[in-house]
C-alpha cells in the first residue's frame, strides 16, 4: 500500500486554529476559503501549492494521522505528543503558539488537608492516562485514571474524582470550578511536526516546509 | 459474568497474529526465498537458530535490548527459564562466537525466520514477524560496512521495490558528545528523548553547554550531499571527531558503489541501534509507513568480543512495498486428462486434478479459480 504523492497538512480544530492561522499566511500557505468556514462539512482542503493539501481534525488525532504516514506534517500541542510519544514523529519545530500548561487541579478546599507524600494511590479524570499515569508513577503514586474527553471540571463536583489533570491557559475555568492547581505537569506550546519515514523518502520537499514554518515561527 | 473463554469464536486469534491465505503466504515464502538467495549469492551461508534458547545467553550483550519485548516461558526439562527469540541476530552472533568460533574470517551468514515480540508498536501491531537478514562477522574494515549496505540493497531492488533510500546513522556520537560534556544519568535520559524527536526546542532546553552543537548536528540531517558538508564544518570533540570521519568514509564510498541508492544521513539517530558501535543504517521506500530494515556494525559477545556488521530485513514491511505478488496460471485437468498435466506443470502451470467427472469441464475451471482447462491434451483459456 503507498501513500499519496500529496503532502498532506494535518491542523487542529479549534482552539489552536485561530493561532494557526497567521503562521500560514507567513510561510506563503493559503488555503481554500471553505477552510475558514466552521459550518463546512469539508474535511480536505485545496492550498495554493499543487502538492500540499490540508486536513483538519481533532488535536488528538494529528498525531494520530502523521505517526500513521497518513498525513506527513502536522501541528499538535506537547500535551499530544506527550500522550501518545510516537517514535514515528519528528518534531522538529516549537511554534510558540497555543501557550498553555498541564497541571493537577483539586477542589479548593482539599488543599493542604493531607499530605501528598502519604499517598499510593490517586484517581484523576483526564484526558491524558499515559501522561497522568507517568507523572505520578515517578513519586511511586499509582494514578487510577477515569478517561473523560472534556468538562474535566466537573468531576470534582460531581463525585467522579477528587482531582483532575487537564489543560490551563488562563485558570478562569478551574476558578469558576472552585478547583485550583495543585501540580504543573508540563508547558505547553504547539509544536510543528513531521512523520520519520516521509523526511527520509521525500527529504528535498518535506524540509521546504520545515524552513518556511521555522521562517514564519522566527518572525512572530 | 461468565469467563471470558465461554464465547471464544473458533477463529479469533490473539492479538497480533494472523493467518495468512492464498495468495499472501504464497507471496510471502517467494519474497523470503528471493531475499535469501540474493545473500546466499554474495557468499553468506545459512544457518537456522531455534525458536526458543536459554534467556541468560538470549538476552546477554547486544540481547539485551530485546529484553522487554521477549516471551519467557519456564523449560520444565531443564528447569531454567527460556526465551523465545524476538530477534535472530544475537542467535547468529551467538553461533559465530561459538560453534563457528573456528571459521575462517571474515565468516558470512545468513538467515531467515520467524520471531515473537511481546507487543507491536501503533504503527506495526504485528506480534510475530518475519526477519531476513545477514552478518558479517569478524572484520572492522570500511569495506564491510559498505558490503552490509550494497547487499541489503541489492536484496530489497531485486524484489522490485522502488523509491529506495537508506538512512546512514552514527549511533555513537551522541554518546561521545555527552561523554565530553560530562552529561549523565537522567540529564543524559531528557535529552536523548528529545533527540530521539528531533526536537531541537527540548534540546535546549535540557542539552546544557553541549545544547547548541546538538542543535547543529540535528540540523545535518538531510540528504548526503547537504548533510556531510555541514556536518563536516562542526567542531566536534576528538572521539567525535573520528567516529565522524568514518561515517564520511562510508557514505561516500557507498555512493560510488550503488550510485542508484538514495543516501541519506541522520546523524543523532539512536532508538533501534541502542546496540549498535558504529555506522548504522535503516532502509526506507519512498510512501511507505515505516522501514524495510535495518543494521549497522556492533560487537560480538558482551561488547568484547568480535568486530561485526549485519542487517535484518522485516518482511512484512518489504511485501508492503513490493510489486503485487503473480501467482502461476492454473490448469484444470478434467478427470482422465492428466497424463499431458506433467508436461503443463515443468513449463509453469499450477494444474489442479479434477476428482470426479464434471458435467461442464470450463465451468468447473472457473469455479476452482483456474484460467484455462485442458481439453485433449491441449490448453483451452476459460472466459
Amino acid at each position: 500500500m503507498r501513500g499519496n504523492e500529496t503532502l498532506v497538512l494535518a491542523l487542529p480544530r479549534g482552539r489552536i486554529l485561530g493561532e494557526v492561522t497567521p503562521l500560514l499566511k507567513r510561510a506563503g500557505l493559503e488555503i481554500e476559503r471553505a477552510f475558514d468556514d466552521p459550518e463546512a462539512r469539508q474535511l480536505r482542503f485545496k492550498t495554493n501549492h499543487e502538492g500540499l493539501e490540508v486536513i483538519r481534525v481533532r488535536s488528538f488525532d494529528v498525531a494520530t494521522f502523521v505517526a500513521f504516514g497518513a498525513a506527513q506534517l502536522g501541528v499538535a500541542g506537547n500535551d499530544v505528543l506527550m500522550e501518545f510519544d510516537y517514535p514515528e514523529i519528528y518534531v522538529p519545530l516549537d511554534l510558540n503558539i497555543g501557550r498553555c500548561r498541564l497541571v493537577v487541579a483539586a477542589p479548593k478546599e482539599d488543599v493542604g488537608r493531607d499530605d501528598p507524600a502519604r499517598w499510593s494511590h490517586v484517581r484523576i479524570a483526564t484526558k491524558y492516562p499515559e501522561v497522568t499515569r507517568r507523572h505520578f508513577a515517578q513519586r511511586g503514586v499509582q494514578a487510577e485514571c477515569i478517561v473523560l474527553n472534556g468538562a474535566m471540571e466537573l468531576a470534582p463536583t460531581m463525585g467522579l474524582s477528587r482531582q483532575i489533570v487537564d489543560l490551563v491557559a488562563t485558570g478562569s475555568t478551574l476558578r469558576a470550578n472552585g478547583l485550583v492547581e495543585i501540580e504543573h505537569i508540563a508547558d505547553v506550546t504547539s509544536r510543528f511536526i513531521v512523520n520519520r519515514a516521509a523526511l527520509k523518502t521525500r527529504t528535498a520537499e518535506m524540509q521546504y516546509w520545515v524552513d518556511r514554518f521555522r521562517e514564519a515561527a522566527d518572525a512572530a | 459474568m461468565s469467563g471470558a473463554n465461554d464465547n471464544l469464536h473458533k477463529a479469533l486469534l490473539p492479538q497480533g497474529l494472523r493467518d495468512l491465505l492464498p495468495p499472501a503466504a504464497e507471496a510471502e515464502a517467494v519474497a523470503v526465498a528471493r531475499l535469501v538467495a540474493a545473500l546466499a549469492s554474495h557468499g553468506y551461508e545459512r544457518v537456522k537458530p531455534p525458536l526458543v534458547e536459554f534467556e541468560d545467553n538470549l538476552l546477554s550483550g547486544a540481547g539485551a535490548a530485546m529484553a522487554p519485548e521477549t516471551f519467557r516461558l519456564m523449560d520444565p526439562v531443564s528447569q531454567r527459564m527460556v526465551g523465545l527469540r524476538a530477534d535472530m541476530t544475537t542467535q547468529v552472533a551467538r553461533i559465530a562466537a561459538s560453534r563457528l568460533g573456528h571459521s575462517p574470517r571474515p565468516l558470512r551468514l545468513c538467515y531467515a525466520g520467524q520471531v515473537l515480540r511481546v507487543k507491536g508498536s501503533e504503527v506495526r501491531p504485528e506480534r510475530q514477524v518475519g526477519q531476513v537478514g545477514a552478518e558479517l562477522i569478524g572484520s572492522a574494515d570500511i569495506a564491510a560496512d559498505i558490503e552490509a549496505v550494497a547487499v541489503a540493497a541489492e536484496a530489497l531492488v531485486g524484489l522490485g521495490i522502488e523509491g529506495l533510500s537508506v538512512d546512514l546513522s552514527l549511533p555513537t556520537l551522541v554518546p561521545a558528545i555527552c561523554r565530553a560534556h560530562g552529561i549523565a544519568g537522567t540529564d543524559l535520559e531528557t535529552l536523548r528523548a528529545a533527540l530521539d524527536h528531533k526536537d531541537s526546542a527540548g534540546v535546549a532546553v535540557s542539552g546544557g553547554k553541549a545544547a547548541p552543537l546538538l542543535q547543529k548536528l540535528l540540523a545535518a540531517a538531510g540528504a548526503a550531499s547537504t548533510a556531510l558538508p555541514a556536518l563536516a564544518k562542526l567542531d566536534l570533540p576528538t572521539e567525535a571527531a573520528t567516529e565522524r570521519a568514518r561515517l564520511v568514509a562510508v557514505a561516500e564510498r557507498l555512493a560510488q558503489a550503488v550510485p542508484q541508492l538514495a543516501i541519506t544521513i541522520d546523524p543523532v539517530e539512536n532508538r533501534g541501534f541502542e546496540y549498535h558501535t558504529g555506522v548504522s543504517f535503516a532502509f526506507f521506500a519512498r510512501g511507505m509507513k515505516s522501514e524495510l530494515g535495518r543494521g549497522g556494525r556492533y560487537r560480538t559477545g558482551n561488547g568484547d568480543g568480535e568486530d561485526a556488521t549485519g542487517f535484518t530485513i522485516y518482511t512484512e514491511a518489504v511485501l508492503e512495498a513490493m510489486p503485487a505478488h503473480k501467482s502461476a496460471p492454473r490448469l484444470f485437468v478434467p478427470v482422465g486428462a492428466g497424463a499431458a498435466a506433467a508436461a503443463f506443470r515443468a513449463q509453469g502451470y499450477v494444474t489442479v486434478a479434477g476428482l470426479a467427472p464434471a458435467k461442464d469441464n470450463a465451468a468447473e475451471a472457473k469455479r476452482l479459480a483456474c484460467g484455462f482447462v485442458l481439453t485433449d491434451g491441449k490448453l483451452i483459456e476459460v472466459h
